[in-house]
């Protein structure tokens, strides 16, 4: 069994999934995770595909070909170890929502994923706009994260404080309350 | 008293509709109490319907009172409800739910902020029951599962809205 992350970006329009899983379901490829969203007027996909048989990229890069000449999609593939694929999520902290928002300008993304992989806090889901009026934009962006049980809150919190500073950005932190039933 | 095993989706017993308890019988009262064990020997677990350990009776358990923000609202602790029907609901909030017969997945769903409840409790007396906040979204699940409904049939948003679970406490 081989392993693949497949990547598809293009100008948004009806049918870019149906024909992209189209050529998958019929070379046989099982699409095991996936994304797709759109960011400004792209859509983009990202998804994990495995094959019983396929184990390099040569033998199903060919078949989008006709997805990239005729829909003008960027199709790109990569083979996956099979060791580095697993459905475990591996997350043994606490999980946490992160709002971070301020008037647009550099560093906003950079500043607060620099602290928190200075303490080892995974990004698990990220999200950022450019929204509000055209000549007052406002940044948003926002996190999921997963902080170890190590990482002293009210330390971390002084490094936002500084952010929050130095960026002008608001910034909240709160636990994400799942009611398991 | 014992720990049952946990229908897990796919099992179609899961899409079925539960029929009502006759009446709380040494019977009934002993798989109440097989619920109550079930529930609290899952992490996190504050909640669970009789469908859920493949009785398709009209069953639910619930208790928010161990749950970090549960806990600090107010709550009835363990809440038995034989036979419930919802009276009222009213007010909207959006919950991240996990479900013990889907393991591995949480999302955002939107239920009413409140419950009034009209059940039969453990000893079979009629009781009233009005709910708020978390208590109300375990409620409101709980009372789905009676249905054959998931929260997959409920959710709200997916962008940004679903997490992979890890384990919540």
């Amino acid at each position: 069994m081989g392993h693949f992350s497949l990547s598809v970006v293009g100008r948004d329009r009806p049918g870019i999934v149906a024909e992209v899983t189209r050529v998958l379901f019929e070379i046989g490829c099982n699409i095991e995770d996936s994304t797709c969203t759109i960011l400004s007027g792209q859509f983009a996909m990202i998804l994990v595909v495995a094959h019983q048989k396929f184990t390099s990229v040569a033998e199903i890069d060919p078949s989008f070909e006709p997805v990239r000449k005729n829909m003008g999609l960027t199709v790109s593939l990569h083979m996956l170890k099979d060791e580095e694929v697993s459905r475990e999520k591996g997350f043994t902290g606490r999980p946490h929502i992160l709002s971070v928002y301020g008037a647009d300008r550099p560093g906003i993304v950079y500043s607060v994923a620099r602290e928190l992989a200075r303490y080892k806090v995974n990004i698990t889901d990220l999200n950022t706009q450019v929204v509000g009026a055209k000549d007052r934009p406002v940044y948003v962006m926002v996190l999921e994260v997963d902080i170890p049980e190590t990482v002293d809150m009210k330390e971390l919190e002084r490094e936002f404080d500084k952010i929050r500073k130095e960026l002008s950005v608001s910034i909240s932190v709160r636990p994400i309350e799942a009611l398991e039933l | 008293m014992a720990v049952l095993p946990i229908r897990l989706f796919p099992d179609p017993v899961l899409k079925e509709k539960a029929s009502p308890v006759e009446g709380v019988t040494a019977e009934v009262s002993a798989l109440v109490g097989d619920l109550v064990d079930t529930m609290r020997c899952s992490p996190g677990g504050v909640g669970i319907s009789a469908p859920q350990v493949g009785e398709l009776r009209r069953i639910v358990v619930v208790d928010v009172s161990a749950h970090r923000r549960g806990g600090q609202e107010q709550n009835h602790g363990l809440l038995v409800l034989v036979n419930p029907e919802i009276l009222a609901m009213g007010g909207k909030q959006v919950v991240r739910e996990g479900c013990m017969s889907i393991p591995d997945y949480t999302a955002n769903v939107q239920r009413a902020q409140w419950v009034l409840v009209d059940a039969l409790d453990g000893n079979g007396n009629r009781r009233i029951i009005e709910s708020l906040g978390f208590e109300a979204v375990a409620i409101q699940h709980e009372m789905d599962h009676l249905e054959g409904i998931l929260f997959l049939d409920r959710v709200v948003s997916v962008k940004t809205d679903l997490f992979r679970r890890k384990q919540y406490r």
